[in-house]
């Protein structure tokens, strides 16, 4: 059945609806979350609250272990799915100047906008600084472009990278995540004194 | 610690192990047999000689004709602007490139339309869309678009409009002059006068 544009079941005019709807909902769960908040966020780098680990760790273990089962129902076909092509070098890159603009602003571009949506100064600030940020970028890409378009390994992903099964990957990756929730558990109850446990209801 | 904590950590390694158990599944890289079965049945993949004719006309820049026919019978004679992609080089990704344009239809022709039906079954089965077939080939071309025939007298007002664009078509693609009868082209103009009306002005 799945995915729906790339099978001609809908148009791609449908894009921009579902990305509207979708972004809601990610907005949503985003501030649900307490993502809005830059104390959450920034936990994660000192200690006390690794809340963002485990939101995103659990989003990506079910979307796994989710996407492995609809393939096998035949509700999605996987070879379909958009994979975004890898340049390695480049990614590690950006993703250190992510992580640095995440520990001194304290959000990421998406709860960025959940903190402006609550008025919150600093997302404002922050927001601000993303927008100069992608100028700064657009006006240097001349420059980086280079570098930009280097180490470039199309699209592939890690079962196909080292040659393991979809399988095998997700079961590590949730063993992974796992052992990350309790391991963090640990280390929040003793950097955090006065800990409290979710009450499931 | 919660138990609930631990109830769900078993659900997701359960979950995840479960993964092992599903049987080896072959997902169709391109095309499934059974889609591909009902867009071979559609005929809304032929583009009519006249529909292409037309288009090359008006210069629509989104046309893309592609000659499956060898490289010399492509030399011998094409029609304008196509070009050549030889059926037994369809594979190659290079000829490819020209397949996945965005906006542009890309209309397969042969000398009839079997070489060009075949590799429109193949672009299909590469995941191409926007791909098209002209119906009767080339041979269908010199029929009805270099050498049309002029209906009989007795046919429809449409046929004969057809006909009017295929000479017109004829001419623009074989440069060739046509002798057009001294009685056609002198009905006499009627001119319509418009009647004097009596506007009244001003008054009211």
């Amino acid at each position: 059945m799945g995915p729906l544009i790339p099978q001609g079941i809908i148009t791609g005019e449908w894009d921009f609806v579902i990305a509207l709807l979708l972004g809601i909902f990610f907005g949503f769960i985003l501030e649900a979350s307490g993502f809005s908040s830059s104390r959450n966020i920034t936990g994660v780098f000192y200690g006390y609250n690794f809340v963002v680990l485990r939101v995103f760790l659990t989003a990506v273990v079910v979307t796994m272990i989710g996407l492995l089962y609809f393939n096998y129902m035949g509700w999605i076909n996987l070879d379909m799915l958009y994979i975004l092509p890898t340049y390695l070098t480049p990614m590690i890159v950006g993703a250190a100047i992510m992580g640095l603009g995440f520990v001194i602003g304290g959000f990421c571009p998406g709860t960025s906008y959940t903190g402006v949506a609550i008025g919150k100064l600093d997302a404002i600030v922050f927001t601000a600084g993303l927008f100069l940020g992608i100028f700064v970028f657009s006006e240097a890409y001349p420059l980086i472009e280079g570098f930009y378009n280097s180490d470039a390994m199309g699209r592939i992903t890690i079962s196909e990278f080292i040659g393991v099964s979809n399988e095998v990957i997700t079961f590590g990756f949730v063993i992974l995540a796992l052992a990350a929730f309790w391991g963090t558990w640990l280390i929040e109850k003793r950097v955090r004194k006065t800990i409290t446990e979710y009450k499931f209801d | 610690m919660n138990k609930n904590y631990i109830y769900l950590t078993l659900l997701l390694i359960v979950l995840a192990g479960g993964l092992f158990l599903l049987p080896e599944k072959e997902n169709y890289q391109h095309m499934d047999p059974e889609d591909l079965m009902w867009s071979i049945v559609q005929p809304t993949r032929y583009v009519s000689t006249d529909q292409v004719a037309k288009r090359i006309i008006e210069g629509d820049p989104t046309l893309e004709l592609i000659d499956v026919r060898t490289i010399d019978e492509f030399e011998e004679f094409s029609l304008q602007g196509a070009i050549n992609i030889p059926i037994d080089s369809i594979m190659v990704p290079e000829y490819q490139d020209y397949l996945g344009i965005e906006d542009m239809s890309a209309v397969f022709y042969s000398d009839d339309d079997i070489k060009a039906d075949q590799a429109w079954v193949l672009a299909k089965r590469l995941g191409y869309d926007h791909i098209y077939v002209m119906k009767g080939g080339l041979n269908c071309w010199i029929r009805t678009i270099i050498k049309p025939e002029r209906p009989a007298s007795t046919a429809a007002a449409s046929e004969f409009e057809l006909y009017s664009f295929r000479r017109g078509a004829s001419m623009y693609f074989t440069g060739a002059e046509i002798a057009i009868p001294d009685d056609e082209g002198k009905q006499k103009v009627q001119v319509a006068r418009k009647k004097k009306t009596v506007v009244a002005e001003g008054g009211c």
